[in-house]
């Protein structure tokens, strides 16, 4: 699309130092013995769907430093080439994810000046961060990402976590531990219709401070361009004020690189086309769900829709097992259509002619496949499913040139599968990477193996970002979770009452079984005390849960593991 | 009526709403007694509606075969129902965390599919003027709601003829939230006037630096450097131009009366206070200078500064020629204005016409769309409400609401469930009951933390 | 349909003043004496007599002496009694509220008058009589309004404490007794709170599961109390115990607060297991489960009609319809307004319920007879009878209709004047003085 430009300087950059490094690899050993022999393979006689809906035909593939040197049933087998018995597998262009914080870890929060006042703090602390560059806060190594490969990603647009602008996207490979694998930086704005940098107590709290402050910040960054050009062709101005938001906000008034806006439903993403309409920048809707009825106008406006790979429970089917309701009928059935609805989203927009991408944000890597399964059987097509996952992914992200299809001249991002994707049973058996190849076990029976009733080896300890909503908008803080002996200690920090910083709390009787961790703390305030109680399921470095107040309500509070702790 | 809404949705799907004109309709009412507001009472008129307008009142009136006749003989026909402070079918009410936040628009965050919209027409209500919260002393600017739920597409309800409205507030609310809530001015009623004289102060130099600059393009050859743009005082300035009526949030007659100074100084005279409990003290000054008050039939008591309200109040300023209105400022009351109306007849004992014209045209005037809706006239917009007994009668219960001629509410028609989305996960539905919103009332003091702000985004 | 307006405002304007100033224009010193309750012997003659249990007297009169009702009739002799010139007008029971906060709470949002809610989950001895404030400026504004008792409840955990049904006239909480109490208890809820509670449906299955248990476990615990006390143990200090022996005991019933459907129908099976003499209160969701209701035979107070569905889903007029089909369905049902300070809209809670099926007879019966019957006072209250409290309305119309006005009201023999705050600022401003300009 319409980031073009920096993707191929980057890439150019990426082409060089990988040249560069490999001549100078070669003057190193290396004692762990962790580098590989040779980046020559060939995948022998395996059934290549080269793009989506193209026939499996059976050939081979040769691939040479990350790049696919060349693809056919007779070609030459070089001495250096490593062979993958491609045999009764398929190959597939790996999965392309438009949009992940996978890997991602959240700034820390600013530091509340003594003197704070919420009405006007400083852009970080506001969550306005446009020049913050992911790739500061990215880790390769992180465990998420290495989950992500194992389901068949290779290239993700990685987007910075924060507040209602967090900063710019970078594009990156799932490649060797000894690579970069950037592909390219500043690829996208990644901005949000909600503030959860720092919580309610300041502005702009809520959807309507945070449209607002978006056409601010905007409409300030063009006058400022303005100023800056008129600086530097005439003479008797006065000095611009360097201001590091509105400059980092040129590539997107100049129409270089496009915002990512966050959504949720389609009330949402009109808010964010309202907001195209009125300023011009290129737009793309990232996690678009309940959005059927925005199709013609995503079409029409030819606007980037990302949809989501997260859904709902299905809750009739559940609320018919348990017997949690007293409602039966009519009312149940438009429960069970709204569930169906929520499968057939993609459908609608392949019905429709609109081409779209997934995100994985929001949902854990479990549940990718089964998400995907139930969308393909709600009347998704397996071809536009993968082309969704890889060619449409491809060119949206303006990488079509070497990613998205199987051939010759294409970055090596290749996954085999030992049977067609979507046929039931099919497993990835390798997962070649910016021509790394990473291989799995392949189980005889396919099962699901977390249905364990243990906390397993999982240690709850280390510092968990979190973030809960409340009707108007969000709060955050830091759990910090020490093991005690045999139990576990903590503390909760979060907005203050008197709107200037954070507080901190102990975490009392925390309790851990199952997986479900649950604690309370106490909030002062005007002085009163009031008891929270939280709960909710660990995944992984994953919490989700509720916050829950006396009498007045439970809200949902989600929180990660910081990933750098993760890794130690 | 919810499966003619879903059709049509259906057969616009391919085009889209935003481009599409919102839907209007036709319709013959025969034999109603005509409650005009405006033009007395009708007994055994018609009233034909051609394209979302009134075309013809008169007896019998003829229609073409395609126009659906409604026989209303014995039943009360009635203006739609205008209800000039609301919070229904918005995703958000308070941006609290600034004294003023004129620059914030209750456009962005309208949710269409509020089921609070379907209950208002079912009480006869087609209009809602949809508010931002009384946080701030000056909120952000409202937006004027027809109902004409169905449509997914939030712009569909915006009525684009209204006016540009704003949110200002007095009294506890601003000086709790800032003052007491966050430190900042204004903790006190003087705060709120000094802050309110300060916004117009600036946005008067921020409209100088602007006209200057562009004065200055005009030259040729000029290269002048453009001022920071600033929508919180653009929006200032434009309310000193007159271009945007004030719906002030007030309770106390000092602050009332001290606003109206205020204004007077700044050459605003596009001013309406809402809830005004103690408007009836200084109803002189409301009737000379404002476009009126838009009050509660009887609320007090539920804060300190409504304790020495009386529910005479409106009748009070009805007598002293003060525009007066009856809002609901609640999800529950704006579902039976017609009776919260009638209440000045219990208090005050206006006449049918005076008290129907609290939720018609008086609103209408302070919204500033009087000239379009509000009484049953030749050329108005048809929002129409159809009762089966006079509406300031407690036993009246609406039948069919009307807005632009399409039926949007019908009594005999209609399926018990109407909400337009529907939660797959959630089977078990939230449970409301008014046990809650007396907790919430009373919760002031919880208020004071995030957690309490962020539960209440907004109180009355 | 029109009112002569401005005349008749002045009419009325001069009636209230005459209310005011004319028994004490004689010895007055001050400008705008008080005007005190009054007791003594009346006669209100002339009027149409909605008895509610004896049906309707046209031309018919009503002796009050005593603070009874002395005689009523067509022919009824005055002797030296005041006499009241009715005619015209109407004469109702005094209307009864099944449920409120009046007297507990003088202004809502401030903490430093609030007294309805006690800490502690557990607090049944808490005593409402004992907080009911007689000088609350919202007793002479609802009043006023025909509604002349009202029972007064404290809220808050599961046994917030003991409610008191009080007449709206008196000068101690003694005097204002009308002689009935009940034990408030919130039933545990299956019910998601709001669209902000984000509990799954498994979590509040469980927290209702527990909550649940905890009832059973205090339940347990007070009927051990009551059986050993009436063993003639020397038991310990124990006053929350001392309380619910009491219901256990049947002394005083349980006001049992239930709204989701499921939750009623647990609480029926609940209150049946514990053999206890119960009222339901709340109720909101009673529609769904009324045969049920009926079928236990549990009386039930509910209200306030004029609220919202309790689900989104449901019908726009689910809270309107509401006491009507569970009257149909055979359940005594009383109302509420479920207020304070606007106690005041007792009877347009119950028009809406009447125009919305329940019908204006049974509704006005809801609001006084059978409310006396639920608390157990209709041998003084409820209805227009001889020999019961003079407690009743003078209208010029329906009462539950808002353009009606209520020209007199008694309770307890004590003909209360017909002022208040609200009517005193209405006297001061409608016509100020100076005006826009200081002259």
């Amino acid at each position: 699309m319409i980031f073009q430009s920096q993707t191929i300087k980057n890439l150019g950059l990426m082409l060089l130092g990988i040249f560069l490094s490999v001549s100078g690899l070669h003057s190193q050993s290396d004692p762990t013995a962790q580098k590989r022999v040779s980046g020559t393979y060939v995948i022998q006689n395996v059934n290549l769907v080269a793009s989506p809906g193209s026939n499996a035909t059976q050939t081979s593939i040769l691939i040479k430093d990350g790049l696919i040197q060349e693809v056919g049933r007779n070609l030459r087998v070089p001495a250096e080439a490593q062979i993958i018995a491609g045999d009764s597998l398929y190959a597939y262009h790996a999965f392309i994810d438009v949009f992940t914080t996978a890997g991602v870890s959240r700034p820390a929060d600013l530091e509340r000046p003594s003197d704070f006042n919420p009405s006007k703090p400083s852009d970080e602390i506001a969550g306005i961060t446009p020049w913050r560059q992911v790739l500061d806060y990215y880790d390769a190594k992180n465990n998420s990402v290495t989950e992500w490969r194992k389901l068949g990603f290779t290239i993700a647009q990685v987007a910075p976590e924060g507040g209602m602008i967090p900063g710019k996207t970078a594009l990156v490979t799932y490649g060797g531990p000894n690579s970069s694998n950037v592909i390219g930086r500043q690829n996208a704005l990644h901005a949000k219709l909600r503030n959860s940098g720092g919580g309610r107590s300041l502005y702009p709290g809520t959807t309507l401070g945070v449209m607002a402050k978006f056409r601010d910040v905007y409409k300030n960054a063009e006058l400022s361009a303005k100023h800056d050009r008129t600086f530097a062709s005439a003479a008797g101005i006065n000095r611009p004020e360097r201001n590091k938001t509105y400059e980092a906000l040129y590539p997107v008034i100049d129409k270089q690189i496009p915002v990512l806006f966050e959504v949720t439903n389609d009330l949402d993403a009109r808010r964010a086309m309202m907001l195209q309409k009125e300023l011009g920048f290129s737009l793309g809707l990232i996690g678009l769900q309940e959005s059927d009825n925005l199709i013609a106008d995503i079409k029409r406006t030819n606007t980037m829709a990302v949809l989501s790979l997260k859904l709902p429970e299905n809750g009739a089917s559940k609320a018919k097992k348990d017997a949690l309701t007293d409602e039966g009928g009519e009312k149940l059935k438009r429960v069970e259509e709204a569930y169906q609805k929520a499968l057939g989203q993609a459908a609608s927009f392949e019905k429709e002619g609109v081409p779209f991408a997934f995100t994985s944000a929001g949902i854990r890597p479990s549940d990718f496949n089964k998400n995907l399964d139930l969308m393909v059987k709600a009347g998704l097509s397996e071809k536009a499913a993968l082309a969704a996952l890889t060619t449409n992914a491809a060119s949206m992200l303006g990488i079509s040139r070497f990613a998205g299809t199987v051939e010759k001249g294409k970055l090596a991002n290749i996954m085999l599968t030992t049977g067609p994707l979507f046929a039931e049973n099919t497993q990835i058996k390798h997962v070649i990477a910016d021509g790394y190849v990473f291989n799995y076990e392949v189980k005889t029976a396919k099962k699901e193996s977390n249905g364990n009733n243990s906390n397993g080896s999982a240690d709850l300890s280390g510092s968990w970002e979190y973030i809960s909503e409340t009707p108007a908008g969000s709060g955050s803080g830091v759990m910090e979770i020490k093991r005690d002996g045999s139990s576990y200690a903590g503390t909760i920090t979060y907005d203050s009452p008197t709107g200037a910083g954070k507080d901190t709390a102990d975490m009392r009787n925390i309790s851990w079984n199952n997986n479900e961790l649950k604690f309370t703390f106490s909030v002062s305030a005007g002085g009163m005390n009031l008891d929270v109680n939280v709960s909710g399921l660990v995944d992984g470095s994953n919490y989700s849960g509720n916050l829950s107040i006396a009498d007045f309500g439970s809200f949902p509070l989600t929180a990660t593991k910081k990933p750098n702790q993760l890794n130690q | 009526m919810k499966k003619i809404l879903q059709a049509f949705l259906i057969s616009l799907l391919p085009m889209s709403w935003s481009v599409a004109q919102t839907p209007t309709g036709s319709v013959l009412i025969k034999n109603a007694h005509v409650l005009t507001v405006t033009n007395g009472d009708l007994e055994g008129t018609d009233v034909l509606v051609e394209n979302g307008i009134i075309r013809r009142i008169g007896k019998n009136l003829s229609a073409p075969a395609s126009v659906e006749v409604i026989e209303a003989n014995g039943m009360y026909l009635m203006p739609g129902i205008i209800d000039a402070h609301s919070h229904v079918a918005l995703d958000a009410v308070n941006e609290a965390t600034a004294p003023i936040t004129s620059e914030v628009k209750m456009a962005d965050v309208v949710n269409p599919y509020d089921i609070g919209l379907y209950r208002a027409l079912a009480g006869g209500v087609t209009i809602s003027h949809a508010m931002h919260g009384s946080a701030n002393a000056i909120g952000g600017q409202n937006i004027t709601l027809k109902h004409r739920y169905g449509s997914g597409n939030p712009e569909d309800l915006f009525m684009k003829e209204a006016p540009r409205t704003i949110k200002f507030a007095l009294g506890e609310n601003p000086t709790r939230v800032h003052g007491r809530g966050n430190g900042i001015q204004p903790r006190t009623r003087m705060g709120v006037d000094a802050v309110i004289r300060n916004g117009f102060n600036e946005a008067i130099q921020y409209k100088k630096a602007w006209e200057a600059y562009n004065n200055a393009l005009k030259v040729r050859g000029a290269t002048p450097v453009p001022p920071k743009y600033d929508e919180r005082l653009e929006t200032l300035a434009d309310i000193l131009d007159g271009k945007i009526i004030i719906h002030c949030h007030s309770y106390r007659a000092d602050e009332i009366y001290g606003l109206i100074n205020t204004c007077r100084e700044f050459g605003i005279t596009n001013i309406v206070f809402s809830h005004v409990n103690e408007g009836f003290k200084v109803a002189p000054e409301l009737a000379e200078y404002t476009m009126g008050a838009s009050v509660f039939a009887d609320w007090w008591a539920y804060k300190f500064e409504v304790y020495y309200s009386t529910a005479y109040n409106a009748a009070i300023l009805t007598r002293n020629n003060v525009i007066t209105s009856i809002n609901s400022d609640s999800g529950e009351l704006i579902r039976h204005l017609y009776h919260e109306a009638g209440k000045a007849q219990r208090y005050g004992e206006l006449n049918d016409q005076e008290t129907l014209a609290l939720i018609t045209i008086n609103p209408a005037k302070q919204l500033g769309i009087a000239d379009k809706v509000g009484s049953i006239e030749v050329g108005k917009q048809a929002d129409l409400v159809l009762f089966n007994e006079h509406p300031l009668s407690i036993y009246a219960i609406p039948q069919m609401t009307f807005v632009d001629g399409v039926k949007y509410f019908d009594i005999n028609a209609d399926d018990n469930d109407m909400r337009l989305r529907v939660s797959a996960s959630e089977v078990v539905e939230p449970i409301f009951l008014k046990e809650h919103e007396h907790r919430c009332m009373h919760g002031v003091d919880f208020f004071f933390t995030n957690f309490g702000r962020s539960l209440f985004n907004h109180s009355h | 349909m029109q009112f002569p307006n401005i005349e008749n405002m002045k009419k009325i304007l001069s009636f209230i003043l005459s209310l005011v100033l004319l028994p004490f224009l004689g010895f007055a010193q001050y400008d705008g004496e008080f005007v005190k309750p009054k007791n003594g012997r009346f006669l209100l003659q002339n009027a149409t007599i909605v008895t509610v249990t004896n049906g309707t007297i046209q031309n018919g009169s009503i002796l009050l002496a005593n603070g009874k009702i002395q005689a009523l009739g067509q022919q009824v002799d005055a002797g030296d009694a005041e006499v009241i010139d009715c005619t015209g007008l109407f004469i109702y029971p005094g209307l009864i509220d099944g449920g409120s906060r009046l007297g507990l709470v003088e202004v809502g949002s401030l903490a430093e008058t609030q007294d309805y809610a006690e800490i502690g989950q557990v607090t049944p001895n808490m005593e409402a009589l004992v907080a009911v404030n007689p000088n609350s400026v919202a007793i002479p504004v609802t009043r006023v309004s025909g509604v002349t008792t009202t029972l007064t409840m404290p809220s808050g955990g599961l046994f917030p404490g003991t409610a008191a049904l009080i007449n709206l006239n008196g000068y101690t909480p003694d005097q204002m007794y009308a002689g009935f109490k009940g034990v408030v208890m919130n039933f545990p809820s299956s019910a998601r709170r709001s669209t902000w509670d984000r509990r799954s449906d498994d979590d509040i299955k469980k927290e209702f599961e527990k909550a649940q248990e905890t009832l059973n476990e205090i339940w347990e615990k007070a009927t051990t109390y009551h059986r050993l006390k009436t063993a003639g143990a020397a038991l310990e200090y124990y006053p929350e115990m001392e309380h619910l022996s009491k219901v256990v005991a049947g002394e005083l019933p349980l006001l049992v607060e239930v709204n989701a459907a499921t939750d009623i129908l647990k609480a029926i099976e609940w209150i049946a297991s514990k053999e206890v003499k119960a009222i339901l209160t709340g109720v909101a969701e009673g529609w769904r489960v009324a045969e049920q209701i009926a079928a236990a035979k549990l009386p039930v107070v509910t209200g306030p009609m004029l609220s919202i569905p309790t689900r989104q889903s449901d019908r726009y007029d689910a809270a309107y319809t509401n006491p009507g089909k569970m009257a149909k369905a055979g359940v005594k049902v009383a109302i509420r307004a479920n207020d304070a300070e606007n106690t005041r809209n007792l009877p347009f809670n119950a028009g809406f319920a009447a125009a919305y099926g329940m019908g204006k007879e049974e509704a006005l019966k809801a609001v006084t007879i059978y409310p006396a019957e639920i608390f157990g006072v209709a041998d003084r209250l409820g209805s227009l009878e001889v020999g019961k409290d003079a407690t009743l309305l003078v209208s010029t119309g329906d009462p539950f209709e808002t353009r009606t006005q209520i020209r007199h009201v008694f309770i307890d023999g004590y003909r209360v004047p017909m002022s208040n705050r609200h009517i005193k600022l209405y006297q001061e401003f409608l016509e100020r003085s100076p005006g826009l300009e200081k002259n």
